[in-house]
């Protein structure tokens, strides 16, 4: 596929995705070679963010697969409608057709049931395939999907095999649950998001919520970065970061100090150990105290 | 063109023997990766990295090969006049040949290493060692001698550890002679470790951890087995006019694995139990709880710090071994420790010097935790001569295996899960 560095780059600034080189880079080359691209890092980095924005650049549909322990390829890939099979055969008898008449009209793409992996292939433009969290799949599921990363193609037996018009661009992200299997990271190109630092941090949020005063952006950006060092049980992602500049917003907070940060910290942390170890800590952590 | 590939493989070449897996498509990536990116060096580093690193852990790695390999020999070339001034900045020195400075540096440095008499005293730390060395200070003579000598003897591995490996040489490539190294090594027999052998056996670990932790994954995942979900199955058959044409299961889930691990870190042993606690304490995700003992005469909690052994509180390395009373520790402890559920994996030699050796312990831990496994270090020809207790445990424990290098501990430690 035809796409510069530059164009890349300029489209992740329009999509007011900040970023780095390291994640332009992967991304360009994802799309150069045709590669899937694995992306790993800590929850809330940024990951599943890729492949909205990269949705947003190509101007194509994003196409979603969320994976859990127990996802099987009819959930995956496509299932028959029965219940719309059943029917239609019920209808077809008083009608009085014959059983070949029917089996061939009954298994026809009508019947068909496409889930995310066979919609992203039978997309008719190149669409944008995102694998969300494939660490929670089985490793069944994960041998699976190597073989249709490599050939886009799927065989129904009933239909024929259904081949890729364009080749999707596949995002798959991982927090790393658990070991993915070799066979499948050699076959994806690799980029690691982790937390961004307090510059980029202070971007994203000038960039999402302009309402925030500049200087309290750039306190905010690095007190979330200070309590990420904390070691928290689920430390504060990007989103929630966002929430929490959106929350000061609302609350009038001026100055962030000591009381400022108590009062909207529920926001920012989702554990309640971590909200009195932080609480504890506010007064350190505070650029100004009272 | 053909020279830039060349150098790539070169540099795969040099990754590999470094540690990291690349396959021969992954290669191949990284070319066509170069060649969408350019030549200039930011984005080419990028792009290797994201074509060949696979694993966040090796990224270190990757970064260090890569400014030794792309550093000043390919500003020199000067192949793309527009990227050069970048090159050059980034390679940190002249354009052209290695500078002298530091190829001298790193000379003296190898001199340095071969000459250095291997346990050259240095000043002390404060570590594991350390801290036994202060136990052991109390005592006099003999003994307390040896244990001093061998304490600085552990000091200055240690030492040796912490400083950054010394690089291999200034023309990367192949460092066939490390893979066939870490090979020999696997099969080494613990009694036969030297202090040499046991870093090296350290080296090796890292790949081993790897390979282990999702070999382990693997086994947890196939053992569990679902069972039929007898109403989801009905009623998914209601849906399609009482046919039964799926069935589903019961959602699976994730075994409850608690562990304890007791390791005889005394004498000959040593090796073995440190290299096992390291192995286990990287595959610690498998498990839902993981606790590690060492004992030589006491028990006493074992915890890895940067990768060195801590233990609270600190053990006598050179008491005599007396399982029997540390089988008597571990069952005051065990409310909270030995549930049904967990799996006790005990590594020694089960020589007593012929003090009780309480194997009814061992049959009542047995009874109340899902498994006792024995791991032992020793040649199974050795097993029950002179001290050894190891007959009157074989009888109680579930399982007693041989492990006698890296290879079967492995193997041993596999089979449990």
């Amino acid at each position: 596929m035809d796409v510069t560095r530059e164009q890349i780059s300029d489209g992740l600034k329009r999509a007011k995705y900040v970023t780095n080189e390291r994640v332009e880079t992967a991304i360009f080359l994802a799309l150069a070679l045709e590669k899937p691209l694995l992306i790993e890092g800590p929850a809330g980095a940024g990951k599943t963010e890729v492949a909205k924005v990269l949705a947003e650049i190509l101007h194509t549909e994003l196409i979603r697969l969320q994976c859990y322990e127990g996802l099987d390829e009819a959930r995956a890939l496509y299932e028959w409608n029965y219940q719309k099979q059943l029917l239609r055969m019920q209808a077809g008898e008083q009608e009085g057709l014959r059983w070949e008449e029917l089996s061939e009209h009954v298994f026809s793409r009508d019947y068909l049931l496409e889930r995310p992996l066979l919609r992203a292939i039978t997309a008719p433009s190149r669409a944008v395939l995102l694998i969300d969290e494939i660490d929670k799949a089985d490793e069944e599921f994960e041998a699976f999907l190597l073989e249709l990363l490599s050939d886009f193609q799927v065989s129904v037996p009933e239909l024929g095999t259904l081949k890729a018009h364009e080749r999707p661009v596949v995002i798959l992200t991982s927090n790393r649950a658990r070991e993915l299997s070799e066979a499948l990271r050699r076959r994806c190109l690799h980029l690691f998001i982790d937390f961004p630092g307090i510059e980029q941090e202070r971007k994203i949020i000038e960039l999402k919520v302009p309402e925030l005063d500049a200087k309290l952006a750039a306190e905010a950006a690095r007190f979330v970065s200070a309590i990420r060092k904390l070691g928290l049980r689920k430390p504060p992602s990007i989103a929630e970061t966002l929430d929490w500049a959106r929350a000061l917003v609302r609350l009038g907070v001026r100055e962030l100090d000591t009381d400022a940060v108590r009062t909207a910290l529920s926001v920012l942390l989702k554990h309640e150990d971590d909200r009195a170890r932080v609480e504890s800590k506010a007064s350190a952590l505070a650029p100004r105290t009272r | 063109m053909a020279r830039l590939r060349d150098q790539l493989v070169g540099f795969i070449a040099a990754l590999r023997a470094a540690g990291l897996r690349i396959s021969v498509a992954e290669s191949i990536d990284a070319m066509n990766a170069v060649a969408a990116v350019g030549l200039a060096r930011a984005p080419m580093h990028e792009a290797l990295a994201a074509a060949l690193v696979k694993d966040e852990a090796d990224r270190a790695i990757f970064d260090e090969s890569f400014d030794r390999f792309f550093a000043a020999p390919r500003a020199s070339r000067g192949e793309h006049p527009d990227h050069r001034g970048e090159q050059v900045s980034a390679a940190s020195g002249r354009p052209g040949e290695e500078p002298p400075v530091r190829a001298a540096a790193l000379a003296s440095r190898r001199d340095e290493k071969s000459l250095a008499p291997p346990l050259q005293a240095k000043p002390a730390k404060k570590s594991t060692a350390a801290r036994s060395h202060g136990a052991e200070k109390e005592k006099n003579g003999e003994e307390g001698r040896d244990a001093r000598r061998l304490s600085d003897r552990m000091r200055d591995r240690q030492e040796q550890r912490e400083q950054p490996p010394p690089e291999e040489s200034t023309t990367p490539g192949i460092d066939a002679t490390r893979v066939a190294r870490i090979r020999a090594i696997e099969r080494t027999a613990f009694d036969e470790f030297s202090d040499l052998d046991y870093d090296e056996a350290r080296d090796a670990l890292a790949p081993l951890i790897r390979r282990f932790r999702i070999r382990l994954g693997r086994r947890l995942r196939l053992a569990r087995t679902g069972r039929i979900d007898f109403r989801r199955t009905i009623r998914a058959a209601l849906q399609r006019g009482g046919t039964l044409i799926d069935v589903n299961f019961r959602a699976r889930r994730p075994r409850h694995v608690d562990l304890v691990i007791l390791a005889d870190i005394s004498g000959s042993v040593r090796y073995a139990a440190q290299l096992m606690l390291e192995l286990m304490a990287g595959a610690r995700g498998c498990f839902r709880r993981v606790s590690s003992f060492v004992y030589v005469d006491h028990l006493a909690e074992a915890d890895f710090e940067d990768g060195h052994l801590v233990m609270t509180p600190a053990l006598d390395l050179y008491a005599r071994s007396d399982f029997g009373r540390v089988l008597g520790e571990l069952w005051q402890r065990r409310t909270g420790l030995l549930r049904r559920g967990t799996i006790v994996v005990i590594m020694g030699d089960g020589r007593n010097n012929r003090l009780p050796a309480r194997a009814d312990l061992v049959r009542e831990i047995a009874r109340a935790c899902r498994a006792v496994v024995w791991l032992n270090p020793e040649d199974p020809a050795r097993w029950g001569t002179g001290d050894s207790a190891i007959k009157q445990y074989a009888r109680e424990v579930n399982a007693l295996v041989p492990s006698r290098n890296l290879r079967e501990l492995q193997a041993a430690l596999a089979a449990i899960a």
